[in-house]
């Protein structure tokens, strides 16, 4: 994992702080940064003028208006600050399907999200669960905590079945500051996933999901007598595997997919699919601009 | 349903077993491979689905676990030989039995035979019986008895095998629980068994045939011979005959005659005028079915006196005998002057044998001469009065030649091994031995110790003697067929002078003569001419049936052409091909 994660090499990096990360709303952010806040503040960037009330800082006041209108205008500025991303990482025992396997591309994909938004004095959070939360890393800020992002991610570890409502859940009513919450993962629970996206949408969370598939749950390569082994849960199904069958799977893993794209289009999310055997840097420079996640 | 291999509680147990060890099996059959996938959350929507609405996902295990119990209990089902007689006909034995009487060979008015009707009545009996049916094929001959088999190809090959030829006709024992099928002309009189079913295949026809021809000496004239010849009309009809007697110098006789049914023609032929050699009759009329008695053949031996060397001390009867004899030409010399030589074709050696072994057959009278010849066998005491009690009368010394009241005052013991004793004394003593190799006749007394010479039957024993031992003889008589002529090691000839494949049996040469005509048997010193004629009124009444014409009984012949068990491993063959091909097409488990 910390080789490939050291393998980003300097001119990716240098193409991903170009990124940043576009969130659909607007959220109040604790400390300056370069994202425009719901506050009038202090910025840059004039935002509006309202009547002057004592107690307002006079240096905003607009002096031409006051000879214009003898009326004392102040002049309102956007606020802006950072912006709370919170990364949900499967680490759910499914997620270790596959070669690569789905959790080193999360990984990677949470990775280099991490540090467009560290790049962007965004502050980052990074939650591993399964069916519960694994480990969870501190809000971090600025570029130079990108190796912490980087070991925190190296470091998690793979277990249990996955129950994204229970985990969501607990964070979310830890952490009541709402933000960008991304999650990447296979989608595949027993229970379904909509009970956890519901939970980062009734925490009015702006959500993106990240959807990893491997290409052995896209294309299985199995013919004949088999008993298929759950990862997650250890249950047994004996099949015999046919050409139909196999037909029938691929349909039932398109139709899944479709509905998690419906689902996030019916409540406005974010959603990106791929596949652990298409190229990471096509994905994060093209196909998460393309989706308007990054810009 | 029965078994014929097996009780029906082992049929019942071999059927339990048989599903249980394939049930168990099957299920053996079944170890998956374990493969491990992220999340059978898809697998098993899909496998819902598919289970919910597929009634064939449901039928195939339970189709599969069927198809093998199947397979299995038809192979362990038709190796117990199943048997169900509206499918495979009844079970039973057949006995099909072919009346190989020469008279089979008669043609018919189609221009066919009796024997071919017989064949294809006997197919017909093989063609319409049901799978079960197990056959017998044999002749009345006693010939030809194959074993029981239900191989029909095996059956067809039987009954194309026999041949009618002649010999001792009887039915062949069939056993109990078996039926018989009889096919005949009726001429034969071989009576089948009660219950037997008869299939005839007579059909009336003419026949004009040789019933006798035989070639026998003349007693009035030196060296004359005739033949007596009887042609008969065994027809229904008035027939003109052409008969011929024809020699091997091209002598030939011939008659006309036209005979009404019944009627014969007889006619003794003097063959002065005719070559030795062989003589062919020959019978030719305008209506004859039956050809394989159109003619007969005979022997007639060349005609020469026998040169003989009497060698003796003076015996006036002996010399008195043969001088008189029209059929030798006699020497006469004294012991101490004899010389072996090639100018005689026969000794006699009065109370003398010489030290070795003549060149020419010899007759020796007195054995008491004997004791220095080595060639000769072991002599011993002298017995007195011995009492002739037995002679060989149908050998060719002896024929005619009667013994009785010979007196005999002294003779000399002889051990007759290995020899044919053609007189012998009431305490079994040889009296007279003859040797086949090297050819000779050895009396054990001398003349002076008997009255044999004042007998009757001495001049014919003497003639019988040189006959045997010099001249040609008349041929043997034997019928179409199986034949056997008491000579050991002879190479057998047909009358073209090719070889006839022939075995030795018990001492006598055996071959198979399958149409009249003259044979020889040759060893390396002998010829014996072999007549092989179908002369008989037995062969030749053709019209003679016992039998009426009536249709073969139909039998149940079932649906299925094989048993049961053939059909059924058949159709397993097919599962289990088509279970291997859905198999590997995952269409079943």
């Amino acid at each position: 994992m910390s080789t490939t994660l050291t393998l980003f090499d300097d001119e990716f990096l240098k193409k991903l702080e170009y990124l940043t990360i576009v969130s659909k709303r607007v959220f109040a952010g604790r400390f300056r940064a370069e994202r425009r806040a719901k506050r009038r503040g202090t910025g840059v960037e004039f935002a509006d003028f309202r009547a002057y009330v004592p107690g307002d800082d006079f240096r905003h006041l607009d002096w031409k208006a006051y000879l214009r209108l003898n009326k004392l205008i102040l002049r309102l500025f956007e606020e802006e600050e950072d912006l709370p991303i919170y990364f949900f990482v499967d680490a759910s025992q499914s997620m270790t399907y596959g070669a690569p396997s789905k959790l080193d591309y999360a990984r990677r994909v949470a990775a280099a999200l991490c540090y467009i938004g560290l790049s962007n004095l965004d502050r980052v959070h990074v939650v591993a669960y399964a069916d519960k939360i694994i480990s969870e890393l501190p809000p971090q800020r600025g570029k130079g905590r990108i190796f912490k992002v980087f070991r925190f991610l190296n470091d998690v570890v793979e277990g249990g079945p996955t129950n994204s409502r229970e985990s969501f859940k607990t964070y979310c009513t830890d952490t009541r500051r709402r933000g960008l919450a991304v999650v990447i993962s296979d989608f595949l629970e027993p229970n379904g996933y909509q009970g956890g996206l519901d939970v980062l949408r009734h925490f009015r969370h702006d959500i993106f999901v990240i959807h990893i598939a491997s290409h052995e749950e896209v294309q299985p390569a199995l013919k004949g007598e088999l008993v298929l082994v759950d990862s997650e849960n250890g249950a047994t199904r004996e099949v015999t595997v046919t050409p139909s069958l196999l037909h029938a799977y691929q349909s039932e893993f398109e139709r899944f997919c479709s509905e998690l794209d419906s689902y996030c289009g019916r409540y406005q999310l974010g959603y990106a699919r791929t596949v652990t055997d298409f190229p990471f840097e096509e994905l994060v420079l093209k196909v998460f601009r393309q989706g308007r996640f990054l810009k | 349903m029965n078994f014929s291999a097996l009780t029906a509680p082992q049929a019942a147990l071999l059927a339990f077993a048989t599903s249980g060890a394939i049930i168990a099996l099957y299920f053996l059959k079944l170890r998956h491979r374990r493969v491990l996938v992220s999340s059978s959350v898809l697998w098993q929507r899909v496998l819902d689905e598919k289970e919910a609405h597929s009634l064939w996902e449901k039928l195939r295990k339970i189709l599969s676990i069927a198809l093998a119990v199947l397979i299995g209990l038809l192979i362990a089902l038709g190796l117990a030989r199943p048997e169900v007689e509206w499918l495979t006909g009844k079970t039973e034995r057949v006995a099909i039995v072919l009346d190989s009487f020469p008279t089979m060979l008669t043609q018919t008015a189609d221009g066919r035979t009796r024997w071919q009707r017989a064949v294809d009545a006997a197919m017909s009996v093989v063609d319409s019986s049901g799978a079960n049916v197990e056959f017998r094929v044999a002749d009345t001959s006693g010939r030809f008895d194959s074993p029981w088999t239900r191989d029909r190809r095996e059956v067809r090959r039987f009954i194309e095998k026999i041949r009618p030829a002649a010999g001792d006709f009887r039915f062949p024992e069939i056993g109990g629980g078996a039926r018989a099928v009889f096919i005949s002309d009726g001429v034969s009189g071989v009576a089948p068994p009660a219950g037997a079913a008869i299939v005839p295949v007579f059909e009336r026809a003419g026949n004009v045939g040789v019933t006798a021809f035989e070639i026998r000496s003349t007693p009035s004239t030196s060296l004359g011979y005739e033949a007596y010849l009887e042609v008969h009309n065994y027809g229904t009809q008035r027939s003109n005959v052409d008969i011929s007697v024809s020699g091997a110098g091209g002598q030939r006789i011939t008659r006309r005659a036209a005979l009404q049914p019944g009627e014969s023609f007889t006619e003794a032929f003097d063959l002065s005028r005719f070559d030795g050699g062989g003589i062919r009759a020959a019978a030719r009329s305008d209506s004859d079915a039956f050809p394989l008695d159109d003619a007969a053949y005979a022997y007639l031996p060349v005609r020469r006196k026998t040169r003989a060397l009497l060698v003796t001390e003076g015996n006036a009867y002996l010399e008195t005998v043969l001088k008189l004899n029209s059929l030798v030409e006699l020497s006469i010399t004294r012991p101490s002057e004899f010389r072996d030589t090639a100018s005689f074709d026969a000794y006699i050696l009065d109370r003398f044998a010489p030290t070795a072994a003549p060149g020419r057959p010899a007759l020796i009278i007195g054995a008491g001469a004997a004791r220095d010849a080595a060639w000769l066998p072991r002599t011993g005491s002298t017995v007195q009065k011995p009492a002739l009690t037995a002679w060989m009368e149908d050998h060719p010394v002896m024929q005619h030649v009667s013994l009785h009241d010979v007196s005999i005052t002294a003779a000399t013991q002889i051990d007759a091994s290995n020899l044919t004793v053609l007189a012998s004394s009431s305490g079994r003593a040889p009296l007279i031995v003859a040797s086949e190799r090297p050819r000779w006749i050895l009396l054990a007394f001398d003349l002076q110790s008997t009255d044999f010479p004042f007998h009757a039957g001495f001049p014919v024993f003497a003639e019988n003697a040189l006959a045997w031992l010099s001249r040609e003889r008349l041929a043997l008589h034997r019928a179409p067929g199986v034949v056997e002529i008491p000579i050991a090691n002879a190479v057998i000839r047909g009358i073209d002078g090719r070889d006839v494949p022939s075995r030795q049996y018990l001492g006598a040469t055996v071959f198979e003569a399958r149409e009249p005509g003259l044979y020889t048997a040759e060893t390396r010193d002998s010829r014996q001419y072999v007549a092989v004629n179908l002369t008989s009124p037995r062969y030749s009444a053709v019209n003679r049936t016992a039998l009426a014409n009536k249709p073969p009984a139909a039998s149940n012949a079932g649906w299925l052409r094989r048993e049961l068990w053939f059909y059924m491993l058949g159709t397993a063959l097919v599962l289990v091909s088509a279970e291997w091909l859905t198999y590997h097409r995952r269409i079943t488990l």
